[in-house]
């Protein structure tokens, strides 16, 4: 049923269920964030939030865009646990706070990587069986 | 098309009255507006600024900055405890444990003579007001610095102003525990209180005087940017 009261639905709605952008299967990538967030920047070294967003849509040629109220709860997290470093430089007229990985963070990018690889074969084979090598 | 410093700072002011309080959490906000304003007024050029900073704004979602903030308040949360921690642990370790340790005795062996223990409520209502004198002067101190300053980062308000709020909280219910004394204790409860009194002691002494003392340079090592704002 869809629900008249505007109130209601807005906060039946944990804010953490809102991720992504436009996307009807958001609750899949849902539990992805930090892995992609991880992978950008070890492939590119320091970035800053907005970069992070552009990077993604980018990269999935507008197919998952990471919302704005996701994107920096989940980078403040990751800096709390260790596994991110911050800097500041001045850009143009502006403060930007630039992201890289500490040393802990690489090793945990590797780790949430393979993690990754392996829940992705796993569906594979439960989703596609006969296109399984084994 | 570039935003200008003008605009920069109007978007100070939006992110500060929609309840990002902050300046270390506002510039990040700020800097991330003002890309995707850019980015809208590039797209579209019959946009004015403020209806490209609304469509941007729009994107955080209808809980606006809160996410944000509460995630960085979590963050500092945790450093400021584990700044907490560290301080805490130097106390358990040569030379400063005899302190703790001479501490710890006096009240043990307090609590083991055979004195009428109301002396040791009262005393209790001492250190409770010792430290509500403490917890006043540095808010006094407190109020000064955010007055003489605009720029207020998370991690100062939590350093000038949590301290203050869990001392009290700790000492009041010091305070109850005292009453439960009778005149003749257990080993154990004896043990029980005089070590949650000493804790009480150090967590106050640091948390109130150690931690606001070593303010700049926590500050500094947190934020990149603390010198240089404050140079400007």
């Amino acid at each position: 049923m869809n629900r008249p009261d505007i109130f209601l639905s807005r906060f039946n709605k944990q804010p953490n269920d809102y991720t992504f952008h436009n996307m009807g299967n958001q609750k899949l990538y849902k539990g992805s964030l930090q892995t992609i967030i991880l992978k950008l920047l070890e492939s590119n070294d320091k970035m800053y939030g907005y970069e992070i967003t552009q990077k993604v849509k980018e990269l999935t040629k507008g197919e998952l865009k990471i919302t704005e109220g996701a994107l920096y709860p989940a980078l403040h997290k990751l800096e709390a646990d260790g596994l991110l470093d911050v800097e500041v430089a001045k850009v143009g007229n502006r403060l930007r706070k630039y992201y890289k990985l500490t040393e802990s963070g690489s090793k945990e990018t590797a780790n949430k990587l393979a993690e990754m690889q392996e829940f992705l074969k796993t569906m594979q084979h439960l989703v596609n069986p006969k296109f399984s090598l084994e | 098309m570039k935003l200008t410093e003008t605009q920069i700072a109007e978007l100070y002011k939006f992110t500060r009255k929609h309840y990002v309080e902050h300046y270390d959490v506002q510039t990040e906000l700020v800097d991330h507006l003002a890309n995707d304003i850019e980015q809208n007024l590039e797209e579209n050029l019959n946009l004015s600024f403020e209806q490209a900073r609304d469509t941007s704004f729009k994107k955080f979602g209808v809980f606006g900055f809160m996410n944000v903030v509460e995630a960085k308040q979590k963050q500092l949360g945790k450093k400021y405890n584990k700044i907490i921690w560290n301080l805490m642990k130097e106390w358990f370790s040569i030379p400063k444990i005899i302190i703790t340790s001479a501490i710890f005795m006096i009240f043990y062996i307090l609590m083991s003579l055979n004195i009428n223990h109301n002396y040791l409520s009262i005393l209790m209502l001492i250190l409770a007001l010792v430290d509500v004198f403490l917890v006043s002067k540095l808010s006094k101190k407190s109020k000064q610095r955010f007055k003489e300053q605009s720029k207020k980062y998370l991690l100062e308000d939590m350093i000038f102003r949590m301290g203050a709020f869990s001392s009290i909280l700790v000492f009041s219910n010091l305070l109850q525990l005292s009453t439960f004394l009778k005149s003749s204790p257990s080993v154990y409860f004896k043990f029980f209180v005089a070590s949650l009194i000493t804790l009480a002691i150090l967590y106050s002494y640091i948390s109130l005087i150690i931690i606001p003392q070593r303010a700049e340079e926590l500050l500094e090592e947190t934020y990149p940017e603390y010198k240089r704002v404050n140079n400007l």
